[in-house]
Order: structure tokens, then sequence, then C-alpha cells
């Protein structure tokens, strides 16, 4: 009995990064979580209920990981917070919340407060519920309950949406061809903003209107009409996966889901076939959409054909990525550019049920004999040691790989996945038709010339 | 005195700590001591009977008043024992844990106790070690010996058992050492018994046994220690033996506290005595102790 508890707990403390020292983890807390959500939706405030430095973290750790962005409007040091200190911990927050509440919504000019729980009021109990509550008719305001050490940022996104489900949403007419898309996490995937438009304008070609929710105005607008959705569809092997269940539960629903977003023609082209016979709108005239994206994008990569044969030719490549930007590359880059995946390093920590459905979704779909070394790791150390003595050519990582990518592993290195100090992504992302030949834009930038 | 004494005392709320704390603070300034007690519980009612019964304004209240003036925290009471209360959050808000932290900072970093310099200094402490705030007065370089009170209720010694743990684990890196088990309401030989084999078995000793009283129960009820309001009392006396005791002890120990489910076994013997004892009182036959009520 005693040897088996023992078992239990060697094995936790092998598979739980969450238990035991990391060096340089590429997400945050829930609340950061919470946070980057909230700021990914226009003329949204996030009210931050926690000690002032939660903030300003976040704005280092999260949002200038996220691809070197600000937080917009209401991000940064502009965050409303209610800068607990020590008087708060002992008497309590409440009092001072409301006040923060109370005069934000009179000076704010915005759609929407969600007031975020960090540690402190989560551990010494505040009724934020009870607070939150009395400015429910002054305007629309949301808490979420996001204690940093609950969960990680990645998760921080779900509790959003539960949170919104059950406090804000109501049941709507279901309008048939919309659908809203979830899995994209603002700053954790550094590409969000660019992905979500790209989502957007792919799906608007085959008529199906899709309410991307974040990186546009008329945000309540939008959130309310998301019970009106035909069909939820997560573009992630397991973000939004929480937030589509939820929305099934409270309002029927139905979500269909994707294992990344759609990165180049093959990929592409299956998105745009399973999402219409899904919402029984496949038709010619989406094969016709179809057929003249893939001429005119294949006709497009023949322009760096000679580059990739006659210089870096079936070269080997490594990554270092959330799921869902490991599975979309690694995708792309072996069945379309004809390139070896020698070793794949999940970064994300996706839960456990989902691990092996990431690996199948990897391993089962390559066009190619070669099958790479798949490793769930979410410690810096242990991915710089897992690439040391490796072929590959090529890195896919983060600015924690990238400068250090030619004189560690002799590879160079494209940054595509959180963190991202050493990239600036405003529009760019690796999305849709043309989104492949970015990628490839992308690779060859990294060896062409320099004369 | 050379050195000042500083100790705490702790025990499951409701045993009668603060009762006993203020009786020992009154008994030792009796005897001489200049004492200062400090309450460390939300309810601040630590030291209202050496106050005749009237509250006085926490360090809490200090703190949160914003006030930076810190020469209103020491009240004097019965005989001029120094009472000072940490104070706290209200029930159901705060951390009561993180008040406790910062009263005695406060006090610490303040020089508030040295300048008044007392012979000995009590702390009294809320129930049991619910979290690390409440095992401040244990740890590192302010009380050096704890005292626990206790009944012989089985949720009394639960408590007792969960701050041996406590002392246990802070005994490595200088926290204090248990200076004795104070046994109160006693009323039955089997008590005491009970006590007594649960010191032994944790490697503890038991430093006075303090029987039920309603003396005790009147003077409270009239706002005043029992010192101060029977002192010619058996149970006066046996206060001013507690604190002779307290003064003389100058043992620590670092008890060896029970295993959860070995505490239940052991606790399950001992119920049923103290059951049998009862119901040989209930059918007319007196129980041996001699002492009661």
């Amino acid at each position: 009995m005693v040897e088996n508890n023992l078992e239990t707990a060697k094995e936790t403390a092998v598979t739980d990064p969450s238990i035991h020292v990391i060096e340089a983890p590429r997400y945050s807390c829930a609340l950061a979580g919470v946070y980057g959500t909230v700021l990914g939706l226009y003329d949204a405030v996030p009210l931050l209920h926690s000690g002032a430095g939660c903030g300003v973290g976040q704005l280092f750790g999260l949002l200038y990981g996220g691809g070197q962005n600000a937080g917009g409007d209401f991000g940064g040091t502009a965050t409303p917070c209610s800068c607990l200190v020590e008087e708060h911990v002992i008497f309590g927050g409440e009092n001072k919340l409301g006040n923060l509440v109370d005069s934000s919504i009179d000076l704010l000019n915005a759609e929407l407060f969600v007031v975020i729980s960090g540690c402190v009021p989560s551990l010494i109990g505040d009724d934020v519920d009870a607070v939150v509550g009395e400015f429910k008719d002054k305007a629309p305001v949301l808490h979420i309950n996001a204690p940093g050490f609950k969960a990680n940022s990645y998760e921080g996104y779900e509790l959003f949406f539960e949170g919104l489900a059950d406090q804000l949403l109501t049941e709507k007419p279901v309008k048939k061809g919309k659908v809203n898309i979830l899995g994209v996490v603002p700053y954790q995937h550094i590409f969000w903003k660019g992905e979500l438009k790209a989502i957007k304008d792919l799906l608007a070609s085959i008529e199906i209107d899709a309410n991307i929710i974040f990186t546009e105005y008329d945000t309540l607008e939008k959130l309310n009409d998301i019970p009106a959705a035909e069909y939820n569809v997560v573009v992630s092997p397991w973000n939004g996966h929480r937030a589509a269940k939820k929305l099934e539960d409270k309002f029927g629903t139905p979500f269909i889901s994707f294992p990344g977003v759609p990165v180049g023609p093959k990929q592409t082209s299956e998105f745009l076939r399973e999402l219409s016979k899904a919402l029984n709108t496949y038709s010619d005239k989406v094969e016709k959409v179809i057929g003249k994206e893939e001429r005119r994008s294949y006709r497009l990569l023949e322009y760096p054909g000679d580059a990739i044969i006659l210089v870096r030719p079936h070269s080997y490549f490594a990554v270092a990525a959330d799921s869902s930007t490991a599975v979309s590359l690694t995708k792309f880059l072996t069945n379309e550019i004809g390139y070896l995946p020698d070793i794949i390093q999940i970064t994300d920590n996706p839960p456990e049920e989902f691990r092996e459905a990431i690996v199948r979704e990897i391993t089962e779909n390559l066009e190619t004999g070669y099958s790479p070394d798949i490793i769930f790791e979410v410690d810096s150390h242990k991915i710089r040691e897992n690439f040391k003595d490796r072929p590959f050519l090529f890195l896919f990582g983060s600015s924690l790989e990238g400068p250090i990518a030619m004189s560690d592993f002799g590879a160079l290195s494209v940054t595509v996945a959180f963190p991202s100090y050493n990239r600036m992504v405003l529009v760019d992302n690796y999305v849709g038709y043309d989104g492949g030949a970015r990628l490839v834009e992308h690779v060859v930038t990294t060896f062409a010339g320099p004369l | 005195m050379s050195k000042r004494k500083q100790i705490a005392i702790y025990g499951k709320g409701g045993i009668g700590k603060s009762t006993t704390t203020s009786n020992l603070s009154a008994a030792l300034s009796d005897l001489n001591y200049s004492v200062m007690q400090i309450g460390c519980d939300p309810k601040n009612d630590s030291t209202t009977t050496l106050r005749k019964g009237k509250p006085i304004p926490t360090v809490m209240d200090t703190v949160r008043s914003g006030s930076n003036k810190l020469d209103n925290l020491v009240f004097e009471g019965y005989n001029g024992v120094h009472c000072v209360e940490a104070g706290g959050p209200e029930p159901g808000v705060g951390c009561a844990g993180r008040g406790i932290i910062a009263a005695i900072e406060l006090l610490d970093n303040n020089g508030i106790i040295d300048d008044i310099d007392p012979d000995i200094v009590i702390y009294d402490v809320l129930g049991d070690v619910v979290c690390g705030g409440f095992a401040i007065p244990i740890r590192q370089g302010i009380a050096e010996q704890v005292y626990t009170v206790t009944s012989s209720d089985y949720m009394a010694i639960y408590a007792v058992n969960n701050l041996f743990k406590g002392i246990l684990k802070y005994s490595g890196s200088g926290g204090a050492l248990l200076g004795g088990i104070i046994g109160n309401s006693i009323s039955k030989i089997s008590q005491k018994e009970m006590i007594t084999d649960f010191s032994e078995k944790t490697e503890t000793n038991v430093i006075e046994f303090v029987p039920r009283s309603s003396t005790v129960t009147k003077c409270e009820l009239d706002g005043v220690t029992t010192i101060e309001g029977a002192p010619d009392s058996e149970q006066a006396e046996v206060y001013r033996q507690l604190a002779r005791n307290v003064i003389n002890n100058k043992d620590s120990y670092i008890p060896k506290p029970f295993e959860a489910q070995d505490l239940a076994d052991w606790a399950a013997s001992w119920i049923n005595n103290l059951l049998k004892e009862e119901k040989i009182e209930h059918d007319g036959i007196r129980s041996g102790s001699g002492e009661g009520i």
C-alpha cells in the first residue's frame, strides 16, 4: 500500500511540471490568461483585483512576450487595479474593489468590465461576486475568479468563457451559417490577431460568417451573439475545448474541432471542406473556391522552389511550440515543402487526456516515411538539452531558442511561438492559402543572401 | 530577571486559554514580575478580565486607521500588567493569520516591547495552529517556550497534537520548544490520567492541572481575573502555583506528536474509560477523584 502510494507520487512528479522546479515555462498564470483574453476584446476593460505587480508582471511576461505587443487602450500601465497591500490582506479588499469598479465605470468609455481576482482575494476569501453584483445595473460587468496558482494562462482563456457563459450570455435564436472561432488564445498564440482575421476572411469566401470575438469593435454585440452560432469551431487540439463544451452544455451549440489553425493549401482546403460539410453548405461553389485558391497558391510556391531545392532541400527541422502551432507547422513543412521533422517539442503542457491525440495528429498525417520524436516539455533547460546533437538545420521555436539556435544547435531559426521577444507580430500569421507561402518567405529569408 | 522570558500559550478555542493566561499574568504580577500579555486573536478579548471587562483598541485598529501614533497600543491592566491586543478583521473577511504577523512585526520593528522592557511576555494565541500566521509566535526569535491549555476532550487534545506538529516543524530552526501542558477544567481523576498519559506518550510534561471551578466563571462575569476577584480562593492559589511553576520551569521539550490515526486509537481507549466512570457516577457511586465543582 505504502509502496503503491510512493509509486504514484513519483509518477506525478515526473509528469506534472506544476509541482517541480522548471526553467522559463512558456506560459504564465490563470490571472494572466484571463487578462490577455480580455485585452484581446476591443473596448473591454480588465480590472485586476490583485497586487500591483500582477499587471505589471504580465505586461512584461505575457504582452511583450506575445510578439512584443503592448496592451492597447486598457492594458499595461493603463489597467485599473485594486493594488492590494497588507491592510487589504488582513481586513479584506472588498471596499477598495467596490470603489475601483465604481470609478472605472464612471471614467472609462468601454463596453464591458471584467473583474479578475488574483491570488490575494482568493486566499483571503473576498466575496467578489457580491461586490461585482452591485454594479450589474450600471454596466456590463463580469467576475472571473483566477487565482494565479490555480491554473496556467491557457486555462485562463477557458475560465473567461466559462464565466462569460454563466454571467452574461443568454440563449439566442440560431443564425444559419454563423460560427464562433475558439482556441486562438490572445498573446499566448503570438499570431492571434492575424490568424483570427485570416480565418474570418477564409470562411467569408465560402459564405460562412465567423464571429472571431477578438480584435474587432462592437465587442458586447459580438459576445452576446456567441449563443446564436450554428457551430463553435475550435482550431486547437486543446485550447478552447472547455469553452466549447461549456457553450454546448449551456446553449446546445455543437462544436467541431481542428487540430490547429490551417496552414498552407492542404490544411486550408481540408478545413473548408470539413466545416462546410458540418454546416451542410458544402457544394460545387466551395470546391470552386478551393480549386481557384489552390491553383493560385501553388503557382506562388513555384517562386521559392529554386531556393529550397537548390540550397536547403529536404532539411531536417525541429519545433518548440505550443500544440496548435507545432501540429500545423510540422504538417505544412513536411507535407508541402518536403522537409523532414526531426524533433517536435510541445511546450504548452496540454492536459494528459489530449496528448495522445496530439501525437497521433502529427504522426498519422505526415506524408513521409520519417517519424519525428515528439516530446512534451515545458522546462527550457530540458528543451535545450533535448535539441543537442540532432541533425536539424531549421528550428521553429521561440525567442528562448532563436538567439542560440546557430551557436548551440547549428540551426537557422524562425520565431513562431511564445515567447516572442525577438519578433514583433501585428498582422503576420501562417493561416490559409497565403499563410504557407508566408512561412516559406520566412524560412528562405534565414539563409538567402546577403548579396 | 536577567533575561526576558517570552512564552506563548496555545489551545483549542473555548478551552479556557485566555482565562488561564490572564490569571497567570495577574499571578505573575503579584509575584512582582513586570508582565506584558499580548492577545493574538482577532476577537481581541484576551486581556478584558485584566481591564475590568473593558476592551482596548487593537494594534490592527491602529494599522487600519493609517495612524503613525504607536504610543496607544499598550494599556495598563490589573497590578500594572501591560495589555496588548493584536486584533484583526471582522469574522468572515480578510486574513486573521496575516493580521497576527503584521501586529507582531509592528511591535517588534518599533521596539515597543523593548521600550517597556517587561520581565515576561505572554502571547495568548487563537485556537489551533491553522496557518503560518498563528505559528509566528513559535517561530525563531519570538517566544521561546510554549504552553498549551487542554481539557480531556478529544478535540482539545487533537488541537494540542497539531500544535506539537507545529513545534516539531520549527524546532530545527530555532523555534520555540514546549514548556508544558496545562490541564484545564479537571473534575475527575481519569481526566488527569488521560492528559498525563498523553504527555507521556508524546514525551512532554504537565506543568499544572487547573480544576473546573465556578469561582472562575463568577469572576469572569464580574470582568475580573480570579486572582483579582477571589484572591483568597483555592482556585487563585492554583493559578499562583502555575505562575511559580512557569517561572521555575527551565525545561523545554521537542514533542513527539501522534500520527492522526494513532491519536484516534489512543483516544478511543480513554474515552471508554471516561464513559465508564460517568456511568458509575450516574448510578450513584462516587468516583474517587474527590475533586469537582
